[in-house]
């Protein structure tokens, strides 16, 4: 059964390789006879040279509702993110960007995946320092756009990868801008799709062959709701507009909205639920999964927002951002975004940051021990629960338009810096902190 | 909540015959007037859509390239 899994993911992987390789080609000729037709006219161009972006976040969250133990349990979890994009003009008119990055992370919900694999005991509450507690996400997106010659139309396309170990994701996107009222207007058009396939990771005692002599509970431990998922791919699709207008010489704002549709397995595999309705079983201090959660494989999303900026004077700017989303699994959210910015010299900027966000719950969510197994959806996962959140940080910039700082031959343009401090009312705390460097290639 | 886009979207349509001239355009174009998020940002949106129910309509990800919903 594994085999024949792997096996199918394998050729799933191909065709999607396959997709990429005939959607590059055709990209690559397009970008070329673009360059033909703006060979002899001069213009300013799109992107003067090479820009180099060096990012990177450090990030740690804390709390004990882990969706891989049922809804309790520790969400421990540390993640750094080394990132390149790298901006390349190929003329006057066209960029190439490449993104790539990794994200190394451990955390205690992978770990629990398998708790029984570490020399001490089982508690939900502890990471395993077993082999599952880490992993890498790995991620490339190939971009390139194509601005016409007054600058008033830009069309772009982009591809994506992405790989965890139990996650690959193949994506691709056009996308259409046009201004217009001397470049005051601006309406975009963008649809993406994305391909994932998932490798599940089940929880260990749910897999064929499990057997531990330390079981504890009344009988004979007997999962029967369990089966594993037959469709493991998911997809993707959003179709994204927006209009942005200048209202005045210190004004501008723009509205958004994105229509997404998912299909597929929309459940996260490993993900424990138990039912109040059966006998708890336990290995060590570790209770042994009832069922893995189960989600409808369709939900439509609609997030609508809005951005305000508003240039006060010389020292402050007020940059706004509000959203309201629904979906038909029943969350609504509305969430608020605020920053002011403000210039110390005309090179260093300062700007405190707060955001509030708030959620009702999903349909089928419901705390550790509260579903029945009656029931045909069910989610212990809390980021599914009703909630809200307060994130409160600040952010430094530096900036040097002559790059007057040069590390061999690319140029500092440069330097950002963010912290956030994120509080969710079920106890759940987190702390981001992230960096990047802008440098210009000579 | 509604009223307060629709009222957005008013206001937005009706100003849509303002034109700011370029060389009236100083201050608009100052980099904290970019009507986007910050590239820097995107990390924070990412850790945001995993942990929250809801994502999208801000430039990030709507779904897709990660086993979050």
């Amino acid at each position: 059964m594994v085999v024949k899994l792997e096996e199918a993911v394998v050729v799933i992987n191909m065709k999607k390789l396959t997709f990429i390789f005939v959607l590059f080609s055709v990209l690559n000729a397009f970008a070329q006879t673009q360059e033909s037709d703006s060979l002899n006219t001069y213009k300013k161009r799109v992107l003067e040279s090479t820009e180099i972006d060096f990012l990177m976040s450090y990030y740690n969250q804390e709390g004990d509702h882990a969706a891989v133990s049922g809804g309790i349990g520790s969400e421990k979890l540390i993640d750094i993110t080394p990132t390149f994009v790298i901006s390349v003009p190929l003329n006057s008119d066209d960029v190439l960007t490449v993104d790539a990055g990794i994200s190394a992370y451990s955390s205690a919900s992978s770990s629990n995946i398998d708790p029984f694999d570490s020399k001490d005991p089982a508690n939900p509450y502890n990471e395993s320092s077993g082999a599952s507690m880490s992993d890498v996400w790995v991620n490339g997106n190939f971009g390139y756009s194509h601005s016409s010659d007054d600058r008033n139309q830009i069309i772009g396309a982009n591809l994506s990868v992405a790989s965890e170990f139990d996650y690959f994701s193949i994506g691709a996107g056009v996308n259409y801008t046009r201004l217009f009222n001397k470049k005051n207007t601006e309406v975009s058009v963008k649809a993406n799709v994305f391909l994932d396939t998932w490798n599940p990771q089940y929880p260990i005692e749910l897999r064929e062959g499990f057997s531990n002599p330390d079981i504890v509970g009344p009988g004979v431990y007997n999962p029967f709701k369990f089966s594993e998922f037959d469709k493991l791919g998911r997809n993707s699709y959003s179709l994204s507009l927006s209009f942005s207008q200048i209202l005045s010489k210190n004004l501008q704002a723009s509205v958004f909205v994105d229509f997404v549709l998912q299909d597929g397995l929309l459940s996260t595999p490993h993900q424990r639920v138990y039912f109040q309705d059966q006998p708890d079983f336990f290995i060590d201090y570790f209770q042994l999964a009832d069922d893995v959660e189960r989600l409808p494989d369709s939900r439509f999303k609609v997030p609508i927002g809005t951005r305000i900026n508003y240039f006060i004077n010389e020292r402050f700017t007020l940059r706004t951002y509000y959203r309201f989303y629904f979906d038909d699994w029943g969350v609504i959210s509305n969430t608020i975004n605020l920053e002011l910015p403000f210039k110390i010299t005309d090179k260093f900027t300062i700007y405190p940051i707060y955001r509030y966000y708030t959620q009702t719950a999903a349909d089928y969510f419901a705390p550790y021990e509260m579903h029945t197994s009656t029931e045909e959806f069910y989610t212990s996962d809390y980021d599914l629960s009703q909630f809200h959140s307060n994130q409160l940080g600040f952010g430094f910039n530096y900036t040097d338009i002559f790059t007057s700082f040069n590390i061999w031959k690319l140029g500092l343009k440069s330097f950002d810096f963010r912290y956030g401090n994120y509080n969710r009312s079920d106890g759940l705390t987190a702390n981001i902190f992230s960096v990047g460097f802008k440098f210009l290639l000579d | 909540m509604k009223s307060i886009l629709i009222l957005a979207l008013i206001a937005l349509t009706l100003s849509s015959c303002v034109s700011v001239q370029e060389y009236d355009k100083i201050n608009l174009s100052d980099p904290e007037m970019e009507l986007a998020a910050k590239k820097i940002e995107r990390f924070e949106t990412n850790f945001q859509l995993y942990r929250e129910g809801s994502s999208g309509a801000n430039g990030g990800k709507t779904g897709g390239g990660c086993g979050c919903n």
